[in-house]
């Protein structure tokens, strides 16, 4: 087995609010193998994004990481002086954003705002900034890029500024680049484009990509391996397929199943789940999601599930799995 | 750096702006001359053949309409005339050179506004919530709470009493006109009293702008691509956060315009400030007429610049 390329361990990032401390992440391990293409899912507030924000410690007060390591080449990056942190941002990890509008800064031109971050990490000629940045905005395949690195992002189309976003992120080849929801605004074509143009670069550089989403179908089309978080916890991890085809735990399976699909019967309702997310200053006891679970039984109630093994290489926080939860409901059946 | 479209839109402005000079200069126009008395009244009263005289030499003995038409196309020409008080002085070029001296003064201020305004506004954001916030934000609540003159008196108090020894009484212009630009020292003490109270405006203003903006997505993109947080508050935040900053700034230059009239006759600053109240309490309506349209050149010229500047800041923005 290789080094993995990053390693959280027991991460807990915790926001000290006036209503009491919110637990958006409460203890998260996971590794990243260089190359590899991660998924990440979950509903909003799930503590996605704010585990993609620690691994760059670019949680917000009242945001902080209280606890765990986050291990980038055998240094830790919640215990490293902000000067080191600086360093790996953009240069070893980049991070692309949600909404490309917003994401970029309306008042400079997208050429400048690539140049920056190369510039960020070493100093470079001007005029050899100026045509590096044009060579990444070819390389995500911006039309007309020499004309258009003098541009402003309110002149860039939606799919644009994502394409100009993750050329920003490339600017310094880094080895793990970290997408958060890229595709969540915009629309389905440029989602189709933005996530070939992500496989792309994942093949050609050997980019390791963290691709965060609450979308399913995202996920199936990108990543190799999946975490499925809820309330603040991995509550299933293994290969794409395999948790496509076999999910263990109620809350992938339900999340699986709430996927509208076009063989379906039409008169059948789409399955949602019942509920809200648990309120995660005062999370419920036991497993997290037992007021959600169909499938619960007396243990879930009081006794909070760990992470097992049910399969080759897959992983569920839950005391029932959706095996036995099927099969019995198959016996009461029959 | 200019298209086409901002070039008209600039010329258009400028037209504009001759059409509000003509319109304010009739409007004091008519006013003053429908005043009771005159500029005669102040000295003793000439026999009547003398007076005659003075009036036909100002052309006040021809029918209203007449010294309107006079008056106007003078002005179009650039001329605002004679002093009815100091005989043989012309108006424009006075008002040019006392210009020039308000013009200092006025600068200073602009660079106390903007510059300890922004300067304020920007550690109290970034410092959000700790005492530097807190002695910031009690700087500027004092900065607005005192009108310009109650701040010019103690600034009297503290550099040409208290510190008297170190001041050596530097703080004010001679009092006779010696056609010299201020030194520094002379300046900046008027310069902080008219423009402190602005600056605090503009700390507050700034401050809350900064604060909105640092929330923003592109300031964590910023900070994700590993730029320092100098480049990332002052690169990335403080220019967007400007933005409403220079909507408040036309207000603010007419608001030290009109203060240095109050600055200047208490510092016996020689500008346009001493000469407006002084040309009144005279009578010299001349003068008041040409200050007048003056003031409303500048203000309507500091409001062009304004929104010009919104187009140097914000390329959304276009003519």
């Amino acid at each position: 087995m290789t080094q993995p390329a990053l390693q959280v361990k027991d991460l807990k990032t915790q926001f000290f609010t006036d209503d009491g401390v919110v637990q958006a992440v409460d203890g998260v391990s996971f590794d990243l193998h260089p190359g590899e293409t991660l998924g990440i899912v979950g509903e909003s507030g799930c503590g996605k994004s704010v585990t993609a924000l620690s691994i760059l410690r670019l949680v917000q007060e009242p945001g902080r990481i209280v606890n765990g390591q986050i291990l980038f080449k055998g240094d830790d990056i919640v215990t490293m002086s902000d000067e080191e942190v600086r360093e790996i941002r953009g240069k070893d990890i980049a991070m692309i954003f949600q909404d490309p509008l917003s994401s970029l800064n309306p008042v400079l031109t997208v050429g400048f705002q690539i140049e920056e971050a190369i510039e960020a990490h070493g100093k470079v000629p001007g005029k050899m900034a100026l045509s590096r940045a044009v060579a990444l905005l070819k390389q995500v395949r911006i039309p007309a890029a020499e004309s258009r690195v003098h541009d402003y992002p309110h002149q860039f189309s939606g799919g644009m500024r994502q394409r100009a976003m993750i050329a920003m992120g490339l600017a310094n080849s880094p080895s793990i680049l970290i997408a958060d929801e890229p595709t969540t605004a915009l629309d389905v074509t440029v989602q189709a484009q933005i996530l070939e143009l992500l496989r792309d670069l994942n093949r050609d550089l050997k980019t390791a990509i963290i691709l965060i989403t609450h979308n399913m179908g995202v996920v199936a089309s990108l990543c190799t391996r999946v975490l499925v978080m809820y309330a603040g916890r991995i509550v299933e991890q293994g290969p794409v397929e395999q948790i496509f085809k076999d999910p263990q735990h109620p809350y992938t399976w339900s999340l699986l199943q709430s996927i509208p699909r076009l063989d379906s019967d039409r008169h059948d309702r789409l399955l949602s789940i019942e509920g809200f997310p648990p309120d995660l200053i005062r999370p419920p006891r036991g497993c997290r999601f037992h007021p959600r679970c169909q499938f619960k039984i007396d243990r879930c109630l009081h006794d909070d599930p760990p992470l097992l093994n049910v399969g080759p290489d897959q992983d569920a926080a839950c005391w029932v799995t959706m095996r036995r939860a099927l099969a019995s409901n198959g016996e009461r059946r029959g | 750096m200019f298209t086409r479209g901002a070039l008209l839109y600039i010329g258009q402005r400028l037209v504009l702006i001759v059409f509000t000079a003509v319109a304010v200069s009739s409007i004091v126009f008519l006013g003053v001359h429908r005043l009771p008395g005159d500029a005669l009244l102040n000295e003793r009263r000439p026999d009547p053949a003398a007076e005659a005289a003075l009036l036909h030499y100002y052309h006040l003995d021809l029918p209203l309409p007449e010294q309107y038409v006079r008056y106007v196309t003078g002005l179009l020409h650039g001329d605002l005339g004679e002093s009815y008080v100091n005989r043989g002085v012309q108006i424009t070029p006075l008002l040019l050179r006392e210009a020039r001296v308000s013009a200092e003064v006025g600068a200073a201020a602009l660079v106390f506004t903007i510059g300890l305004g922004v300067l304020l506004g920007v550690i109290a954001a970034v410092r959000q919530n700790t005492w530097v916030d807190y002695l910031a934000t009690t700087t500027s609540i004092i900065g607005y709470s005192m009108p310009n003159f109650v701040i010019a008196s103690l600034l009297f108090l503290l550099f040409g009493v208290a510190l008297y020894s170190w001041t050596g009484g530097a703080l004010f212009y001679n009092s006779g006109w010696t056609g010299n630009y201020g030194t520094l020292d002379q300046i900046l003490v008027p310069g902080f009293a008219l423009g402190f109270p602005y600056a605090s405006i503009v700390a507050r203003l700034t401050r809350a702008s900064m604060l909105e903006v640092i929330r923003q997505d592109y300031v964590r993109t910023a900070r994700a691509k590993g730029l320092t947080g100098r480049v990332v508050i002052v690169r990335h935040a403080l220019r967007n956060a400007l933005i409403p900053v220079v909507t408040i700034l036309g207000p603010l230059v007419i608001g030290i315009v009109t203060g240095s009239v109050v600055i200047e006759n208490i510092f016996g600053i020689p500008g346009l400030g001493k000469e407006f109240a002084a040309s009144i309490l005279n009578r010299d309506y001349n003068i008041v007429i040409g200050l007048f349209t003056f003031y409303a050149i500048i203000i309507a010229l500091a409001n062009l610049l304004v929104d010009l500047l919104y187009t140097v800041i914000d390329p959304r923005i276009r003519y």
